[in-house]
């Protein structure tokens, strides 16, 4: 269920300023889930830090609060600000019985007289709901006198689906900083209502909690009951194609000045989080621009300092460390993991910070349940995320190095503006290295225009041409590259001079996609962004590399087939595309990559794009079966108005199909199984079995078959097969191999 | 027509029962002798197993002194690749004991067919059975 257009109670945000969020949202109100909205149901949210969880679970409450369905949304926030289990107790039956009588009542603003006297809460409940409400709350008065904490605990706990089941309701309740529930009574009483009642009818109840994931993990780590039930739901961070129109918006809003570059340039330091993007357009909004990157920097530097991202890191790291002594200590070893830039002993760690903390394990865990930090069995690692170890240097400098406070300007800031162009820049190379990597694992032995990996052929045939016209003479281009199925991709290294970076990738597959040893391929790409078209100097430093790859490869036993191929964003030179055609390398520009792209993709819509008509037919590999599935494509061809002519070549070429299905002695169930399809133009015969080959290994057209009953015989068959048929093609399954025959229609203009 | 009768030599009477009784074992090829020269007929379906039942009666026929030989498929509406290949080893068998192998009644689809393989270079092929007799029986009466 979703609705941006609730009115806000919860959210913090305006709809206009909110991510929709609808299939979270509709997960975490189960409002998807068949069946689900009389049972009982217990889910965990779990997402780094800044992922979104608390404002999903308000904007949740928002959406089921503004539905008025059958459903009683109840939030709760755990905190630190209570003294103890008795009264954190009395506040949470407190704020659901608000909840409860806001809802019932359709008015949002009585969910604020939590803080009154029960009796008050009370007086606001509906008629109908006034008598059922006195019962709850006299049964938690009762409790509450009896002085009994377990019992306070579970009445409290209880609270939200006993108001909602006896007027036919079912609660939603979702519980925020669950990891905060210290006391041991109440955490108890918690998790037992969230594993639900195995000895009792449940009344329906979905909750849904969530917190600092790696302590709510352990939260619930001992409870197998509950684990056994737990659903858990994991929230990622927002996309940068939310995000980006969002602060756009929000920008316009404010009437701040800006433009495209500078909110990337934002977005790519920020590391994409909304939280940090939000505090720098607010914090722009007193300066009313944010078009240049000095001023995104600048901003950025007073927001670590003392602003908003400032307090928030200030607030976390008071959270793991209060005392003065340890919060020195936690800077010290945060200062020590983000500038090592890779893992660092945890005894390296302990040895560094022990004359500030008598129990520095003790403080590094606080300080990996808050993600200030990664600890691994021996080893701590920075948080990935990028603005903390910003803080961190900054904090540490001032507090800690003492330096100098500079007269004028800042020192943090003339760093970030000169990392500012590289970041930029590295932000484009990763977008076309992840789109490569996922180009080559989609490399499933297609055949793509030979063209697009040769860019002296390419140029030669469609110079001047509009892409629209290039893209359409691709799809005629008779010469094909033959892909293997890529399974595997590593980053085999980078490397830069001036105006040229470059990254190496080795992918790794099978050539037809057949799973041996002699099949075994390896593709390694050398991926090269440079102003201008790689030259020879530039070439041999990358050959270096790749020449190193190579013989790692090389050393292997057996040693795969190796191709190299070469993607330049201008191109190469006249000689170094000479040097690489010597080497038969594979030379193509990022906008080859695009039109690969392109192809594979219609490619995949072909195959998804299933003819109207299909007939399926299975025969045994026995006597002359094959005339069964002769006469069968007879028929189907003479409905599809095939001629007499095209009929036979059709008859003659499954006959040869089938015989080199059937000639292999390993198929394990002894079938040849066949599929007919009647497009609008074409019939396309699939002829596959479940064995190792298929009468030709990789539509080779030399007989690979063990026995071969007359010598040359499955060469003139494959042979044959092509003659007859329109398009022919070979491919591999999981589980055997397939002859894929297409016979188009005579029809005038379609000879 | 040659009958299988009292009169036929004891030679040609053998080779004509010889000839029965594989059609009746193996795949079912019907022959018959007509004067110096034999006429085949591979049924419907030109396979492994006709094409070497055709490879064995050629064989004999060429044993027992016939080296004409007539293969109508007018009744053959399939070829498969293993019979063609049994095919060239019957061509190249008959042409090796001097005698004379030409193939008749091709429909187009069998005649595209083994021009694509190249037979015609290898085998005569002339539209009927009765066209393919004569000219081997003129040929007869020429190299006789």
């Amino acid at each position: 269920m979703s609705d941006s257009n609730a009115i806000p109670i919860l959210n913090r945000l305006s709809a206009r300023d909110s991510i929709t969020r609808a299939a979270e949202l509709s997960k975490i109100s189960g409002s998807d889930e068949v069946g689900s909205r009389s049972a009982h149901r217990a889910v965990m949210l779990l997402g780094s830090r800044g992922a979104g969880k608390t404002e999903l679970l308000r904007q949740c409450f928002d959406n089921a609060f503004g539905a008025s369905g059958d459903t009683v949304p109840f939030y709760y926030a755990f905190g630190h600000s209570f003294a103890g289990p008795l009264s954190l107790a009395r506040d949470y039956f407190s704020q659901a019985l608000a909840q409860f009588i806001a809802f019932r009542r359709s008015e949002p603003k009585l969910v604020d007289i939590a803080d009154e006297p029960l009796a008050v809460i009370a007086r606001g409940a509906a008629s109908e709901d006034y008598l059922h409400v006195r019962s709850v709350i006299d049964s938690f008065t009762r409790a509450w006198d009896s002085g009994d904490a377990a019992l306070i605990g579970r009445s409290a706990i209880s609270a939200p689906p006993t108001l909602a089941a006896p007027v036919g309701l079912r609660s939603l309740v979702m519980i925020d900083n669950a990891h905060l529930i210290s006391d041991s009574e109440l955490r108890s009483e918690f998790l037992r209502r969230l594993a639900g009642n195995p000895r009792a009818i449940d009344v329906p109840a979905r909750y849904v909690f969530t917190g600092r994931q790696r302590e709510l993990i352990r939260l619930i780590g001992i409870e197998q009951r509950l684990l056994d039930s737990l659903e858990i739901i994991h929230i990622e961070q927002v996309s940068e194609d939310q995000l980006k129109p969002l602060l756009l918006r929000q920008a316009e809003s404010l009437e701040i000045e800006t433009n495209d570059s500078t909110i990337e340039l934002m977005l790519e330091q920020l590391g994409g989080d909304p939280f940090y993007s939000r505090a720098i357009i607010d914090a722009a909004a007193a300066r009313g621009s944010l078009k240049t990157f000095i001023e995104f920097q600048r901003l950025y530097a007073a927001e670590l300092r003392g602003g908003r991202i400032g307090q928030y890191f200030d607030a976390m790291l008071d959270d793991a460390a209060p005392a003065p002594s340890s919060a020195r200590a936690a800077l010290e070893a945060l200062q020590l993991i983000v500038e090592a830039e890779s893992p660092v002993p945890i005894d390296t760690i302990t040895g560094r910070i022990a004359d500030h903390i008598s129990d520095p394990e003790a403080l590094l865990a606080r300080m990996h349940s808050r993600e200030l930090l990664d600890l691994t069995l021996g080893f701590a690692s920075a948080s990935p995320d990028p603005v903390l170890s910003d803080y961190v240097r900054v904090k540490y400098r001032k507090e800690i190095s003492g330096a100098v406070t500079p007269i004028a300007g800042d020192e943090l800031l003339s760093g970030k503006l000169k990392e500012s162009y590289a970041l930029m820049m590295s932000r484009y190379n990763r977008a076309i290295q992840s789109q490569l990597t996922e180009l080559l694992i989609r490399f499933d032995s297609q055949n793509v225009p030979a063209s697009l990996f040769d860019q002296e052929s390419h140029e030669r045939r469609y110079r001047g041409m509009s892409r629209v016209t290039v893209r359409r003479a691709l799809d005629e281009e008779p010469e094909r590259v033959r892909l293997p199925q890529i399974v595997l991709v590593n980053d085999a290294g980078s490397g830069k001079q001036p105006g040229v970076t470059w990254r190496l990738f080795a992918a790794s597959g099978f050539e037809g996609g057949v799973y041996t040893d002699a099949h075994e391929v390896v593709w390694l790409v050398a991926l090269i962004n440079s102003k201008e078209p790689v030259d020879l100097e530039s070439l041999g430093r990358i050959d270096q590399r790749i020449e190193q790859s190579l013989r790692a490869y090389a050393a292997r036993q057996p040693a795969p087939q190796s191709i190299r191929w070469y993607i330049s964003k201008e191109g190469f030179s006249a000689i170094a595309d000479e040097r690489l055609s010597s080497l038969r390398a594979y030379r193509s520009t990022f906008s080859h990559l695009d039109l690969i792209q392109d192809h594979l993709t219609k490619l995949a819509l072909e195959v998804e794009r299933r003819p109207a008509t299909e007939f399926e037919l299975v025969i045994p590999i026995e006597g002359e079966a094959e005339l069964i599935a002769a006469r069968t494509a007879e028929q189907i061809a003479r409905a599809a108005d095939f001629d007499t002519e095209s009929i036979n070549q059709i008859k003659t070429a499954l006959i040869e199909a089938c015989i080199n299905a059937a000639e292999h002695g390993e198929s394990p169930d002894g079938k040849i199984y066949q599929r007919f399809a009647i497009d609008e133009d074409k019939l396309i015969i699939t002829v596959f079995n479940k064995g190792k080959t298929f009468g030709w290994a990789g539509g080779q057209s030399t007989p690979s078959v063990a026995t071969q009953p007359a010598k040359g015989a499955r060469g003139r068959g494959l042979q044959i097969i092509r003659a007859l048929m329109d398009e022919v093609t070979f491919d591999r399954t999981d589980d055997g191999a397939r002859l894929v025959m297409v016979k188009y229609l005579k029809r005038p203009g379609n000879q | 027509m040659a009958v299988i009768g009292a009169g036929m030599m004891p030679a040609v009477r053998w080779l004509v029962c010889r000839l029965v009784r594989n059609a009746m074992n193996a795949a079912e090829i019907k022959s018959r002798l007509v004067e110096n020269a034999a006429v085949i007929y591979p049924g419907i379906y030109l396979n492994q197993l006709r094409g070497e039942s055709i490879e064995s009666q050629c064989q004999e026929l060429l044993a027992g002194g016939i080296r004409n030989i007539v293969i109508n498929f007018e009744e053959t509406e399939l070829i498969n690749s293993i019979g063609i290949s049994i095919l060239l080893g019957v061509i190249e068998s008959v042409n090796h004991s001097r005698g004379t192998l030409v193939l008749s009644n091709l429909n187009a689809s069998n005649r595209e067919l083994f021009e694509m393989l190249g037979l015609m270079s290898h085998v005569e092929m002339l539209d009927t059975e009765e066209v393919a007799l004569a000219k081997l029986s003129g040929r007869v009466e020429t190299v006789m």
